[in-house]
């Protein structure tokens, strides 16, 4: 009894870890997309594609510096920039002559832009599947519990996730720009009035925001076989942590990762054939508890 | 400049709906494909495609079929059903093509099968892995090009009886590809093999990105071997997963196509050594002057090695110019005659169509992934071939599924 006890608990440890760094990934998407739907009152559903992008130019430029160690942390620097730049371009030359219109206008353009980014990613780098191997470092794995292996590289996303969070905080409380989107998030046209060039802070925190998509594409490509279509799983998962941690509070981002990366590892312990469901089981729980969301919505 | 810009966006958008269509020319033999051109199955489709068009180029140029040339048109099916289903109808209806041809959606080509029965044209499957196709729902007018689920599962049931393991665990994406694969494995190994046990299961979602956590608790239960059921992407991410976590060291294990170089030729040099895998087709495999011009040819045409894809075109195109030769007319009934038990030369040896189900005899290949200094990614050792006549199901098995 005693023995099944701690090998359970073990188990339940090695599986927290594991959904821990899987959680990493989707916090920094995540937040990302809320950080936007709360300042601008973009429902970005082209979100998924900039991750995606973020994958595919994380392969060409891992490529480019050789394929090895010295190409993956190039990529992590100039990817999610190449994503960010992308996505200042989007924001200037569409996004920021439809503030003013309905959310359905916005919505709809975001549509059609993951369906452009879908069809430039087919033209740019081909229908293959392509892959972005683990940096040198992060090969291999090591047994924190015994018997019960954690790969390296998932133990640096653990690292990655509490300094993206770490950042994005001081980015919206010690910022001016911060400070200003909040306020605009609550209040645009008083931001306005007081002589405050919105628009300006409006293009910062969306590029801020694609910027963490692009991020995210980046740090899964080492773990999956970057493939046209992975916009669609991802932006899924996203949209769904959003709605439960309250649209447009970025630590709701940090909650709702955590229930849905969580659900699902532990899922898989409790109930293997059906560990699927568990992270859309928690997220039915928590809005039937507090339909809002858990954190206060920005809307 | 913002009506430019708009401009400019609404070009790639209709630029990336519709594929190129060969413009309409009198007398010419019509192939009608049907495919996913968008999304992740695009990364087998274009190998169909342009397998298919490097033999239909070759028939042509030496004069065609009964003096018509061979003419390809395409339609995206998105990978959904009523688009398929509405393009093979556009086909038939208005481009009066004489044969279809499509899709790697097992839904879309049973849709299509069905139409293709009520209106009489002949109509070759190219990558749907459902066995429905042409056992349940089989009937005169529809030819399987692929394998099937439940011939892989025979196949690797077929080499892996021969295998010291017993305790079994299956873990697969949950959906009718990933079970149907298991299930095939699974039924065939416990009759030729009945020491084999189940010790436990696991299914994910289709797309699954993170296999870490599912292969934790498979590490925990400790069985001897794992059949792994996924399927497109799903394969490269679960092998690298394997690899992290030192899983691919630890415990031996299957994926059908996990030697196929769509699979292995992603991850380069990095994939784990030592999985098990079948696949119909392999570039260096069987090592045969008509396997090698084969692959000149087509890395002349399109720069890759051909995958399993490209032989499935290829030998379409084939069996379709061998048929009207051989009907001495354009006459679907006719054809269809002659094509039943047909056999031609082919990149891999002579190849037959069954005439009792219209399924293409390939040999199946089962190996294990291993390093070779010849190429920068892994390919299949150990090769094991598995004679078409010992995987796929009798002519009796297949009458009796389509009562």
């Amino acid at each position: 009894m005693d023995a099944a006890w701690v090998l359970f608990s073990e188990k339940v440890l090695s599986q927290i870890l594991v959904g821990l760094s899987r959680t990493t990934i989707l916090f920094i998407v995540a937040s990302g997309m809320s950080l936007i739907l709360g300042v601008l009152r973009i429902p970005n559903v082209a979100h998924g594609s900039l991750y995606m992008i973020g994958a595919f130019l994380a392969y060409s430029v891992s490529r480019l510096f050789g394929g090895g160690s010295q190409g993956f942390w190039m990529a992590l620097l100039l990817a999610p920039l190449g994503v960010a730049v992308l996505s200042f371009i989007a924001e200037r030359a569409l996004f920021q002559h439809l503030y003013k219109r309905e959310h359905l206008m916005l919505l709809l353009l975001t549509f059609a832009l993951s369906l452009i980014f879908g069809d430039l990613t087919k033209l740019v780098w081909g229908a293959e599947y392509k892959s972005v191997p683990v940096p040198q470092i992060f090969q291999g794995f090591v047994t924190i519990i015994a018997g019960f292996p954690l790969p390296l590289y998932n133990l640096f996303l653990l690292a990655v996730g509490p300094v993206v969070a770490v950042l994005l905080w001081l980015f919206v409380n010690k910022t001016k720009i911060g400070k200003i989107s909040r306020a605009a998030a609550v209040d645009r046209e008083m931001v306005s009035a007081v002589g405050i060039n919105v628009s300006l802070v409006f293009a910062v925190v969306f590029v801020v925001g694609c910027f963490l998509a692009g991020l995210g594409g980046v740090l899964v490509a080492p773990t999956v076989s970057v493939t046209l279509g992975m916009d669609h799983t991802l932006i899924m998962e996203a949209f769904l942590i959003v709605i439960m941690g309250g649209l447009g509070n970025i630590w709701g981002a940090l909650i709702g990762a955590l229930i849905f990366g969580l659900s699902q590892s532990l899922g898989i312990l409790i109930w293997p054939q059906f560990g699927i469901i568990f992270p859309y089981l928690a997220v039915v729980i928590v809005l039937m508890i507090k339909p809002t969301g858990l954190l206060k919505s920005t809307w | 400049m913002k009506k430019s810009l708009l401009l400019v966006f609404g070009l790639f958008l209709v630029g990336g709906l519709f594929l190129p269509v060969t413009s309409h020319a009198a007398q010419t033999l019509k192939v009608g494909i049907v495919d996913t051109y968008t999304g992740p199955a695009t990364a087998f489709t274009l190998d169909v495609l342009d397998g298919f068009k490097l033999a239909a180029d070759k028939i042509n140029a030496k004069g065609g079929v009964l003096g018509r040339k061979i003419e390809y048109l395409t339609r995206d099916d998105k990978f959904k059903p009523d688009i398929g289903l509405n393009m093979a109808k556009e086909l038939v209806m208005k481009e009066e093509v004489d044969v279809l041809m499509g899709t790697i959606n097992s839904a879309t080509a049973l849709a299509i099968s069905d139409f293709a029965k009520a209106e009489k044209v002949p109509f070759f499957v190219t990558f749907s892995k459902s066995d429905k196709i042409n056992m349940e729902k089989g009937h005169r007018y529809v030819f399987m090009m692929s394998e099937h689920s439940e011939m892989a599962g025979r196949a690797a049931a077929e080499a892996l009886a021969k295998k010291p393991y017993t305790k079994y665990w299956i873990a697969g994406d949950d959906y009718e590809y990933g079970h149907s694969i298991a299930n095939g494995v699974w039924k065939h190994l416990q009759k030729l093999n009945p020491k084999v046990k189940l010790v436990g299961e696991t299914w994910w979602k289709v797309g699954e990105a993170d296999f870490t956590p599912y292969i934790t608790q498979i590490i925990a239960a400790k069985p001897d071997f794992v059949i792994v059921a996924t399927g497109g992407s799903g394969m490269v991410n679960f092998q690298k997963a394997a690899k992290a976590t030192g899983f691919s060291k630890s415990m031996p294990f299957y994926q059908h196509t996990a030697i196929e170089t769509s699979t292995l030729a992603a991850q380069g040099k990095n994939a784990p050594e030592g999985v098990f895998g079948t696949a119909n087709y392999l570039f260096y495999y069987p090592n045969t002057a008509e396997n090698k011009a084969f692959v000149d040819e087509f890395q002349k045409a399109y720069k890759r090695y051909p995958k399993v894809g490209a032989l499935y075109g290829y030998l379409t195109a084939n069996f379709i110019a061998e048929g009207f030769k051989k009907a001495g007319k354009i006459d679907k009934e006719k054809f269809i005659d002659s094509v039943e038990g047909m056999s031609i030369a082919s990149p891999v040896g002579k190849i037959a169509i069954r005439a009792c189900d219209h399924q293409l005899e390939l040999p199946m290949y089962f190996g294990v992934t291993k390093l070779d200094p010849k190429y920068d990614f892994l390919t299949a050792g150990n090769i094991q071939v598995v004679p078409a006549n010992d995987y796929m199901p009798t002519c009796d098995e297949v009458k009796a599924s389509r009562k």
